[in-house]
């Protein structure tokens, strides 16, 4: 009787995937259609537009941060504003009534290695000097505030390779990324008063790109530091829940 | 033929989230499907070839930068939405005990 | 496909590369072992975004998925292996002659060894000088799972722990041969609130 029920549990099984195959079977099926009338419905308009008028419009040589910082600013701000309300909903999920969450366990102890630990101060400043390098250079290389500021986070990582006992204060993380995220709220809007336009450049479209770049940077810079920042926070509260 | 090869990619996501006992599991997938997806946008932004969309010379061909900028906003919001779901899960194990599926909504309809 | 270029051949390559690895990722069994594969996987994903012209995607998925990804995962599986037990009891119920030799160490250690989970004592004076009013509370908002206390009244050790858990009802079959030793489990309040 147990045999019987178990083979018919295995017949279920295997009748559930090949089902589940025949479906995803059919999903490949229908992209792959898709994919040979693809003419149908692929143009080059916008590459094109981009690849004209881009750089004059935004002062910005890489097309890539002209689309995150001007053109499509509207989205970029919002993707901002999701990483705040999920690093807040990780430290909600994350939090404690209680004082000092963990205890010092009696048995095990980490320990980092000290030839690991030498490294990561050899390697921590030319990590942090690269991560600002790729913020400030995003708008004439590869790189930005997104890319650099996720540098700049892994590189405070290593710091705690280096000291694991450090004690970082959360809230005030979130409270400094909170008036950061003000702040890019308030230049992004700042366009309304020069051009008549929200979410675009502060500066006129006829001025040069030097003085265009300026607003590139600062933007780039708020938005670096802005994901550090909510990195920060992320891997903060997983190592206190860790240790 | 690339997207038809990032496509499978995606389809073995969707196949490990279906099949998949342990919630860990769950999230390993949802982060092979968003690679999958990723990696297709800039397929298809790719299709003709070209340079990349950096210091351009003008009326050459270069790959479509929207998808590209689209994406990078993707991987940000991913290792965020990543994240969330494992403290979830790390809180799930502390309250159940467990971080099987079928222990997890055993024990919801048991109460 | 006659003029193959060596860069479309990589691209290839990768590709197959990538199917195997997620075909490896969603086969395996061991959790900690995925991790390493998972980081193989964003790392040639990221060779894929500069093969398929975008430097500026490459850079974000290198500096996110090869540090800060790998450690929140290894974090939170790591959490999923231990068994965290709060004495209170202070007396050689765990530790006798500083040595784990007592007989509620025992009892703890083959109930860990049977789920494969890490056993992990703690005595911090802070949270043992709250009162025993505060144990559930105590339970829900730290990481504690078991909290080790001894009656003196009746004599009994008691387990206290969550009802939600179902390691809880392993450990009250466990403990039935034991005439000192009492389980209560909390019943708590919905989770999530």
């Amino acid at each position: 009787m147990i045999l019987k029920s178990s083979s018919s549990r295995i017949v279920i099984s295997v009748i559930k995937h090949i089902v589940l195959i025949g479906m995803l079977g059919f999903l490949f099926y229908v992209f792959f259609g898709a994919y040979e009338n693809l003419e149908a419905l692929y143009n080059t308009f916008g590459k094109d537009y981009f690849s004209r008028y881009a750089e004059a419009e935004t002062g910005s040589k890489n097309l890539v941060t002209s689309i995150l910082l001007d053109y499509r600013l509207f989205d970029s701000l919002f993707e901002a504003g999701i990483l705040l309300i999920a690093v807040s909903g990780v430290i909600w999920i994350s939090r404690h009534e209680i004082e000092e969450k963990n205890a010092q366990f009696m048995i095990d102890k980490f320990k980092t290695p000290d030839l690991f630990v030498t490294f990561s101060r050899l390697v921590y400043p030319l990590m942090l000097a690269f991560g600002f390098y790729v913020i400030i250079n995003g708008h004439l290389s590869p790189g930005g505030g997104f890319q650099g500021g996720a540098i700049v986070a892994t590189a405070i990582l290593i710091l705690y390779y280096i000291d694991a006992e450090k004690d970082t204060n959360i809230n005030l993380i979130v409270t400094v990324e909170k008036y950061i995220y003000i702040a890019i709220l308030l230049l992004a809007t700042a366009s309304y008063f020069t051009r008549g336009a929200f979410f675009t450049n502060v500066f006129p479209l006829e001025s040069s790109a030097d003085a265009k770049s300026i607003y590139l940077v600062v933007l780039n810079v708020l938005i670096g530091f802005k994901v550090a920042l909510g990195l920060w926070a992320i891997f903060t509260a997983f190592l206190k829940e860790g240790r | 033929m690339d997207p038809l090869l990032t496509f499978i990619v995606i389809l073995i996501g969707f196949y490990g989230l279906a099949t998949s006992t342990n919630i860990i599991k769950s999230v390993f997938c949802v982060t092979i499907i968003e690679s999958g997806v990723i990696l297709l946008f800039l397929n298809m932004g790719n299709l003709d070839g070209g340079r990349i969309p950096v210091d351009i010379i003008p009326d050459t061909l270069i790959a479509d930068p929207l998808p590209q900028a689209l994406m990078i906003t993707t991987i940000v919001i991913g290792s965020t939405v990543t994240s969330l779901s494992l403290m979830l899960c790390i809180k799930v194990f502390h309250h159940f005990g467990s971080v099987e599926w079928v222990d997890v909504l055993g024990m919801e309809r048991g109460r | 496909m006659g003029d193959l270029t060596m860069l479309d051949f990589t691209a290839y390559a990768l590709q197959v590369l990538l199917i195997i690895m997620a075909i490896a990722i969603v086969v395996h069994k061991n959790n900690g072992t995925i991790i390493i594969l998972i980081t193989t996987f964003s790392l040639i994903t990221a060779s894929l975004y500069v093969i398929n012209r975008a430097p500026d995607v490459a850079i974000a998925e290198v500096a996110i998925g090869s540090a800060i990804i790998p450690l929140i995962y290894v974090i939170s599986i790591s959490r999923q292996r231990e068994f965290i037990v709060l004495d209170k009891a202070m007396d050689d119920f765990i530790i006798s002659d500083n040595t784990f030799t007592g007989r509620g160490y025992i009892l703890l250690k083959r109930f860990t060894d049977y789920y494969h989970l890490e056993l992990n004592l703690c005595n911090d004076v802070r949270l043992c000088s709250l009162g025993s009013g505060k144990d559930q509370k105590l339970c829900e908002d730290t990481n504690v799972d078991l909290i080790v206390s001894h009656d003196e009244e009746r004599g009994v050790y008691v387990l206290k722990g969550k009802a939600s858990s179902i390691l809880m009802n392993k450990l009250e079959q466990m403990a039935k041969d034991y005439d000192d030793i009492e389980v209560i489990k909390f019943k708590d309040r919905d989770f999530g609130d």
